[in-house]
């Protein structure tokens, strides 16, 4: 065909590129003076913190920057070609057929009101302008390929009709259709539950070394890249910082940065007592506000005035390293071994009383399907049979996928919706079915929350200041304003912010510093448990590390019950002295966080472990992928919740999974678990990390 | 004297209109120096469209407010006939002008003889006046039932729902037309209802305030029993009117008699709009109320008016300011309307509406005691969509 098809160079190389978006006040540079190189089927991931530039990368090479943005410098050149110079219709010939972009939100991605065929049709009707019959044809090929059920029937049907998960699989294969040459993946795997999300990792793999695709992994997530990419590109505010292979730079890092960013993940090893994490200092400059010099200058440990914030820095190749290169001015002064200073260790806290107790908890939500004519009456079982206890000053961490009732739990602990059957004592006193409206001020101010979503957690037209005395008002505590005030200022000093932020709205704080407010705010009465849904999720890692030393830090002064809903098993680790697994609304494990963590396990926690990606090159996972997605609550399996992806299924004689819910074993002290396994083949369960001999 | 040119009058006009002119370029003036500190007012002197829907809506508030209360732009009395300029043309000389007065119809004179010029500008602030205020109270009836409608959902949701679809599905005219009729006058409908609509206003009030301060008892007894008092005794002068079936007040308490018709146009404005607004807020709120900080003030045991106006509220307050100038549009319009049609307002009121029905019997001899009222009306309803469209762009972006 073309002169391309027998191109063998670089598939992409960016040179000294520069981004720059324009708004009305002034220029923003989104991305300075970028480079990289990727070859035929090589990997390439982009990783670092969001509004560091890595998705502008991404839209620059599809040369859709939208009205404000322009490329102010350098050249993007795909297969030798020069992006920048080429004609709209130039463009268009190429992107979908020889770059394919994936992105992050599946369902945006299609279009509601197509059938998935008709859409996979029209990209080899466009491009190669292939009859209705070829395209059909490589359709079901493809959609075969990303290993969905039953392809004719996915053909057929419409986006809304399939899950999350499957709808990234057609997303895939869309991007797939034309065998194009670069796929782009801006954060495929962020909207999806982490079992899914290891399935559709692994298929990505496989594909793109079936199709020979080179691939540009964008993601925020250091393990995933781990998992995906050959070769990786760090970025922080607009640059990147580091690049080289995989290997080099997981184990031989050669930017303060990147060596930051590790220390502030929770790896296997951390430990809130005697490791803990080391957060990053500081804040994330605007873009509009970076320092002169170096940008990571003012949180660097390794900071020398007047050298670093001297010049601009370019990028050096590392000696000794094939293309291992590194934007730092001492990175050859720095002994990148040497152990980390001093870290403060703290004294195992002792769990105290029992101060909460679920006993059977249920909670049945009853859905009709047509409210108006009646219908016939279906009924959710959000919650079944919850029973455990908490103790005074101990962090129980609640781990499972989306759909496994945890929030439903929260719920009902908060007193927004009241048991269906079974009790919760707090203290002695039953409140399982006392809404909230009838229970005390007492009660309330005890009992608090720190919410997922830290852009949503706060009232965006109220002020910071306003918010926190607000909920002291609420709880009762000071007599006058002033004495409301000045609880308020040193709530704000209990988590670590500026007094000045009293005066600031919402939107002028970071996704970091507005967690903190939310923290504050639950703690402003004195609470005794504290449930924090899945706090610092949605934040970036190195704000991670910060968010969650303070949440410890507070607990551990106020001797506060933590009751932490995640589904990142490595946090949970770092930091629960307990740790409760949940699947369909059933516990199916509970015990100390080293009986859970080691065999034996329960079936669905050993493919838990197995899916969160580690970033540690020297860690060994068995690989465990499920099969299919999560059943609906609506329409539980008969017997056991799990066994429609329990991998161990075969092993229990008679049938007995599909026909009874298994009961609650004991196989330790404090350690039970809802399995039907015979001992003998727990015992024979292998540890699913395994950490490699040096 | 010369009748005036074309030119001549043009000329006359924007020299009388001065005033006018030196508050716009004030306004302006400050606004665009200040522009950065003013939020999203502030931002809407960044979008040409929003500035000229701004200008154009500003220059009828300050042509009525000087024309109507200031008495300042009038050239001759609004209701005042003067023998022998009875359908006289644009630019004609006052016959038999005393010194002092006037000396020309600047817009010429309508069929009884009066000044069209002069009308149009006392129109104005019967328009400036009802459009927004009915506005206001539309919209106060509307956000305290759409609140609790999304907040509780469920059989409440449904009734009002419900209870709104039903005058929306009611026509309009006809609505006005029953209202009007002095039959139901008599009945004291339009009184009775006048109680219900405008006792949300209080409502509203009493629970924006109770909701917020009943943490500080000191605080909230003396500022609810002030503008409670207040809001009553409003209330009640509002609709205690002279020769309606609901009259009780003492003179001597009375604040103001509202002419009935007035007050019938303004229960039936209000009355059609607090639905669409009502559907609006219920929206709003609907996606407002899944947010995270609703269920931080819900954990922290909030009451649910709180919840509802302080927490959901203000967040809904960008579509609400845009809805607010596209509606005051809206009832501009249906006040012309109601004037058209020569329902509620007194035969020889110089509003738009009822001016531009007068000048419509001669139209095909006479074009010009028509055209003015029909401009101006056109350029206020403009404006105000303009104004809607650039603060809605403007507080899409960033």
């Amino acid at each position: 065909m073309t002169a391309s098809d027998d191109y063998d160079g670089p598939i992409l190389e960016i040179e000294d590129l520069s981004i720059s978006f324009f708004t009305r006040l002034r220029e923003i540079p989104a991305v300075m003076d970028f480079s990289c190189k990727v070859m035929p089927g090589e990997a390439m991931g982009l990783v670092g913190e969001s509004g560091c530039g890595k998705s502008t990368v991404a839209l620059g090479v599809m040369q859709d920057l939208g009205v404000n943005g322009r490329v102010v410098g350098g050249t993007i050149k795909f297969k030798g070609r020069d992006l920048g110079k080429m004609s709209m219709e130039e463009l268009r010939d190429l992107r979908g057929s020889e770059i394919a972009m994936i992105y992050q939100e599946p369902m945006a991605s299609l279009n509601p009101a197509m059938k998935i065929g008709k859409q996979l049709m029209e990209v080899p009707m466009i491009h190669q302008g292939a009859s209705k019959e070829e395209a059909y044809a490589r359709a079901l090929e493809v959609v075969t390929d990303v290993k969905l059920p039953d392809p004719k029937r996915m053909l057929n049907s419409f986006p809304h009709q399939l899950s999350g998960g499957q709808q990234q699989r057609i997303v895939i294969a869309m991007a797939l259709m034309s065998k194009p040459s670069l796929l782009i993946l801006d954060e495929p795997t962020t909207a999806l539950d982490v079992t899914v999300e290891a399935a559709v990792v692994d298929l990505v793999k496989e594909l793109g070394e079936k199709y020979g695709t080179s691939m540009l992994f964008i993601s925020h997530n250091l393990g995933l890249v781990l998992e995906t990419c050959d070769r990786l590109c760090v970025m922080y505010s607009g640059e990147a910082v580091e690049t080289g292979s995989i290997e080099d730079v997981f184990d031989q890092m050669q930017h303060p940065y990147t060596q930051a960013l590790f220390r502030s993940i929770p790896l296997p090893g951390a430990d809130k007592n005697s490791r803990p994490l080391v957060a990053i200092p500081g804040n994330f400059p605007l873009p509009h506000e970076r320092p002169p010099g170096c940008n990571f200058g003012p949180r660097c440990d390794y900071f020398e005035e007047g050298r670093c914030n001297a010049q601009n820095i370019p990028m050096t190749s590392v000696k000794g390293f094939d293309r291992h290169r590194s934007r730092c001015l001492r990175f050859e002064e720095i002994d990148w071994d040497a152990p980390l200073a001093a870290v403060v260790t703290n004294a195992k806290s002792e769990p105290g009383e029992v101060i909460l107790k679920m006993d059977n908890l249920k909670k049945y939500y009853e859905v009709s399907a047509n409210a108006l004519f009646g219908g016939s009456k279906k009924v959710v079982k959000a919650n079944e049979t919850l029973s455990f206890e908490a103790r005074e000053g101990e962090t129980l961490a609640i781990v499972g996928e989306s759909g496994c009732g945890k929030s439903t739990f929260a719920k009902v602990l908060m007193g927004l919706e009241t048991a269906t059957d079974g009790g919760i004592t707090l203290d002695g006193a039953s409140i399982g079915d006392v809404p909230i409206e009838a229970r005390g001020t007492d009660l309330v101010r005890s009992v608090q929350m720190v919410f997922q979503n830290p852009f949503d957690t706060l009232n965006p037209s109220m002020t910071v200041g306003n918010q926190i005395i607000r909920a002291l008002e609420i709880f009762k505590i000071g007599k006058t304003e002033g004495e409301r005030r000045s609880r308020m200022l040193e709530l704000l000093d209990l988590v670590k912010l500026p007094r000045e932020f009293a005066g600031r709205m919402p939107r002028q704080l970071s996704g970091g510093q507005k967690q903190r407010v939310g923290i504050a705010r639950a703690f402003a009465g004195g609470a005794r448990i504290v449930v924090a849904d899945e706090p610092v999720s949605a934040l970036d890692v190195s704000v991670q590390a910060a968010v969650t030393d303070l949440l410890m830090e507070i607990q551990r002064e106020e001797k506060t019950t933590l009751l932490f809903i995640s589904h990142d098993l490595s946090i949970v680790r770092y930091l629960s002295d307990r740790v409760m697994v949940m699947y369909l609304g059933h516990v199916v494990e509970m015990g100390d966080t080293d009986q859970v963590f080691s065999p034996p396990y329960h079936p669905y926690t050993e493919a838990l472990l197995s899916a969160v990606p580690i970033a540690d090159t020297s860690i060994e996972k068995e690989h465990i992928v499920l099969e299919g997605d999560i059943p609906s609550a609506m329409n539980p399996p008969s017997g056991c919740p799990f066994q429609t992806r329990c991998r161990w299924k075969d092993q229990v004689p008679g049938g007995l999974c599909d026909k009874e819910v298994p009961p609650m074993r004991r196989l330790a002290e404090g350690h039970e678990v809802k399995c039907h396994l015979s001992d003998e083949i727990l015992a024979r369960m292998t540890p699913v990390i395994k950490i490699a001999a040096e | 004297m010369e009748p005036l040119s074309t030119f001549q009058v043009i000329l006359k006009i924007l020299l009388i209109l001065t005033p006018v002119w030196i508050g716009l370029a004030a306004i302006f003036a400050l606004s665009i120096t200040y522009k950065r500190r003013l939020g999203l007012f502030g931002k809407l002197f960044d979008s040409p469209i929003g500035m000229i829907g701004f200008a154009l809506v500003m220059f009828w508030v300050l042509v009525a407010v000087m024309g109507g209360p200031l008495d300042m732009l009038v050239t001759h009395d609004a209701l005042g006939q003067v023998s022998g300029m009875k359908n006289k043309v644009p630019g004609t000389p006052l016959a038999g002008a005393e010194e002092g007065e006037y000396a020309w119809y600047l817009l010429g004179g309508d069929n009884l003889a009066r000044d069209v010029f002069s009308r149009v500008i006392k129109g104005s602030w019967i328009v400036v006046q009802i459009a927004p205020l009915a506005t206001v109270f539309a919209f106060m009836v509307g956000i305290t039932l759409g609140l609790p409608a999304a907040y509780y959902g469920g059989k409440l949701d449904t009734v009002i729902s419900f209870l709104a679809n039903l005058i929306l599905a009611f026509p309009v005219i006809l609505l006005f037309y029953l209202l009007v009729t002095p039959e139901i006058v008599e009945t004291g409908l339009p009184s009775y209802m006048a109680m219900c609509l405008f006792v949300f206003p209080l409502i509203f009030l009493f629970l924006l305030l109770n909701s917020k301060f009943h943490t500080r008892p000191a605080l909230r007894t003396p500022l609810l029993i002030g503008v409670l008092g207040v809001g009553l005794w409003l209330y009640f002068s509002l609709i205690s009117d002279k020769g309606t079936p609901v009259s009780f007040m003492p003179s001597w308490l009375d604040l103001f008699d509202i002419p009935g018709g007035i007050l019938v146009i303004f229960v039936s404005v209000v009355f059609v709009n607090s639905p669409t607004v009502f559907r609006i807020v219920r929206g709003l709120a609907l996606d407002i109320k899944t947010r995270d900080y609703v269920a931080a003030a819900q954990t922290r045991g909030e009451g649910a008016w709180y919840i509802m106006l302080w927490e959901i509220l203000p967040n809904t307050r960008g579509p609400l300011i845009v809805d607010f100038c596209l509606r005051i549009g809206y009832t501009t319009i249906l006040l012309g309307t109601l004037g058209f049609f020569g329902l509620g307002m007194p035969p020889e009121s110089p509003d738009w509406g009822s001016t531009i029905n007068e000048g419509r019997k001669l139209l095909s001899i006479y074009l010009h005691p028509a055209l003015p009222p029909a401009i101006a009306l056109l350029t206020l309803v403009l404006g105000l969509n303009l104004l809607a469209d650039g603060l809605r762009e403007e507080s899409l972006k960033d």
